[in-house]
């Protein structure tokens, strides 16, 4: 009995240190890119992003709802709440209950108002078959919340007794989360001699009826990667390449129908990974924006020269240099010690006045490839596809999405507008190049 | 399995039109078909209403506070007049102007206005136990803050019972300016004993009714409400 007794006390004193660091109080700075999301927060716009997996069999609410709870706890920058501070916000660990599982709605990527539920910025999601994770864009990028819902669904097959194995997105629940997994990856490799300035000039804009307060219409096309893969293998070029020269060609083919003044040049805001270039374990955001475009003003382009030219930007740009480049003229903003001692308000004013006057013009519709999804090999059977949203666009334009999972690639197109023009002459185009599209959607018009 | 006629893409077998093009699905073999449930959610979400219980009691303790002070000094250091009478019904005011916006949002609109205008009728009355005598609360403040609340109530009442557009809410503001002069011209007669006439609000009723019939032409020829429309738009 004093054995025990005399081992406890020296348990404690030996865990009083580190006891003492896990009682100071946590939080997390926001990453680079996550610092523009919430200032962009309106009543009716939140940067709220959405990825689904299908699977083969129906949810069970009760199930899912312990998978999150368990799985939840090895992710705990996304179990936060955003606060304000003087002058930067901030994550705060949430102890509040939830996030709670609830039924999937018609309307997703609804604006996701900070102090409500419960101040989760994550919302799950069940519908048949389907498991969807909608996250704010402050916690992370989608590879982050690819980990984070793989690993749901990891825990939530394991919960109905089968057995899935850590390893691709599926991160092991019973290990810490190491520092490399919270960091902001940015700033480890900001760190170019010279600042390239940021692209900015006007691009056309996609005009459409603003649909009713909160409509979010969704086209998905569902399509055969090999079928993808030899159509651009013929184009020489990549599927991304491929996909991009596309939307290119259907955006510049409707500002050709539409009544203009003078053209505009057509450009992609895509982002691109940087966990390919620059090694980082991150689950936040570590994402940049390059900026495909194409000049009608220059002539007439045909299909196999856009493909040519996206393919060449591409090459040139997307490499690990250009991307440190981009990187460090964010940082730098950041750094500046007179920016960054302006308070918190006269920052939002700004950045907000930045995004919509210069950011938001700068492109004409966005697209995003998270390419072929890794999943564990025992998981693949339970699997049927993958679909993700890049949200609600800020204007009057559609966002695509593309994901793919063993054949299937699913090409999701967003958007708040009546109009879909857009995804029309895309999937009319993929259509003549001899792919075989299946279209669904929530469309009621 | 249907496809589109036009775009030539395959169409998930709920959707009875190309979600592309708009043209309808008439496959001719499947006709009696029975309708297979969409692979999207019914249900339409509606964005969570954000609790500002927090602010809510912090302004409540600060205007009870404030009160509460001004009625102690009051009563005990400064006892000269009830001036503290001034401090609390503004607090009072305040406190009805906030409560809806923070404390209980599901109030319907018209009743917070009413709880408004019955909230400066007070402050006013307690004014009166710092004036000489209370006519003037009886014969001019109380029918002007009735007025102006029902003149409120009734612009609240249009707007949410009609389309609303900024031609229609000028319309309805110039016309209920119209009627808040007169009705206060008149009521200055009243109390200062002087024959019912208008004289400056005249002015004003033209100007407002040639508004008016400007307004009513506008809205009521199409061709003027969309070049309006077209030409002012912000």
């Amino acid at each position: 009995m004093k054995n025990l007794s005399s081992t406890k006390t020296k348990q404690k004193n030996n865990l009083d240190p580190a006891k003492r660091s896990q009682n100071r109080k946590i939080w997390y700075k926001l990453d680079l890119s996550a610092i523009v999301y919430p200032t962009l927060q309106r009543r009716d716009f939140s940067s709220v992003y959405r990825l689904s997996v299908v699977l083969k069999e129906a949810i069970k609410p009760d199930v899912l709802q312990r998978a999150v709870d368990i799985a939840l706890t090895r992710f705990p920058t996304y179990k936060t709440a955003i606060r304000k501070g003087l002058f930067w916000r901030y994550l705060e660990p949430n102890t509040r209950p939830g996030p709670f599982v609830q039924k999937d709605i018609r309307n997703f990527c609804m604006p996701m108002p900070f102090k409500a539920g419960n101040r989760y910025l994550l919302r799950i999601y069940y519908h048949e078959c389907r498991i969807s994770l909608e996250a704010h864009h402050c916690l992370g990028d989608g590879t982050g919340g690819m980990y984070v819902l793989q690993t749901i669904t990891a825990v939530y097959l394991r919960l109905l007794g089968h057995q899935i194995s850590d390893g691709g997105f599926v991160k092991n629940i019973n290990e810490a989360p190491s520092p490399g997994e919270l960091e902001d990856a940015y700033m480890r490799y900001a760190n170019a001699k010279v600042c390239p300035s940021r692209p900015g000039e006007k691009t056309y804009r996609v005009r459409g009826t603003k649909a009713p307060f909160y409509t979010f219409n969704v086209i998905d096309g569902v399509m055969s990667v090999k079928e993808v893969m030899k159509v651009a293998a013929k184009y020489e070029a990549t599927i991304t390449e491929y996909l991009n020269a596309v939307l290119l060609y259907a955006l510049l083919q409707k500002q050709q129908a539409e009544w203009h003044l003078k053209l505009r040049p057509v450009k992609i805001a895509m982002p691109v990974n940087l966990r390919r270039f620059f090694p980082s374990d991150t689950l936040r955001n570590f994402i940049t924006m390059v900026y495909p475009g194409i000049d009608p003003r220059l002539g007439d382009y045909t299909f196999e020269e856009i493909i040519t030219q996206v393919h060449h930007y591409m090459r040139y740009y997307i490499n690990e240099k250009f991307l440190r480049g981009d990187i460090t003229t964010n940082a730098n903003t950041q750094r500046n010690p007179f920016i960054r001692i302006v308070p918190l308000f006269v920052k939002d004013f700004v950045v907000r006045m930045f995004y919509t006057k210069v950011q938001d013009k700068n492109s004409s519709a966005g697209l995003t490839n998270m390419g072929a999804m890794k999943v564990p090999d025992d998981m693949k059977p339970y699997i049927d596809r993958f679909d993700i949203y890049m949200g609600q666009p800020f204007s009057s334009r559609t966002n695509c999405a593309i994901v793919s999972f063993e054949d299937t690639l699913t090409i999701n197109f967003a958007s708040s507008i009546i109009e879909s023009d857009v995804e029309r002459l895309f999937f009319k185009k993929l259509i003549a190049d001899g792919i075989h599209v299946k279209i669904e959607s929530n469309r009621a018009y | 399995m249907s496809y589109c006629v036009n775009c030539g893409v395959e169409l998930e077998s709920s959707l009875k039109s190309c979600p592309l093009c708009h043209t309808p699905v008439i496959n001719p073999n499947e006709l009696q078909k029975a309708q297979v449930p969409s692979p999207y959610p019914k249900e339409r979400g509606q964005v969570d209403v954000v609790k500002r219980k927090d602010f809510g009691i912090l302004t409540s303790i600060v205007l009870i506070a404030t009160s509460l002070s001004c009625l102690l000094l009051n009563l005990f250091v400064f006892p000269g007049s009830l001036w503290s009478l001034f401090i609390i019904g503004a607090c009072l005011v305040l406190f009805v102007l906030v409560f809806p916006m923070v404390i209980y949002t599901k109030l319907p609109i018209y009743i917070s206005f009413l709880f408004d205008g019955v909230a400066v009728g007070i402050y006013l009355y307690l004014i009166t136990f710092n004036t000489a005598d209370n006519r003037w609360f009886t014969a001019l403040a109380l029918p002007i803050v009735t007025l102006i609340t029902i003149l409120v109530e009734i612009f609240a009442l249009l707007l949410r019972s009609f389309s609303v557009s900024f031609l229609t809410t000028s319309l309805y503001f110039f016309a209920e300016a119209a009627v808040l002069c007169v009705g206060i011209e008149l009521l200055i007669d009243h109390y200062s004993g002087a024959p019912l006439h208008l004289v400056w609000s005249a002015i004003v009723l033209t100007v407002c009714s040639v508004i008016i019939v400007l307004l009513i032409t506008l809205l009521s020829i199409r061709r003027f409400r969309d070049a309006v429309r077209r030409r002012l738009h912000f």
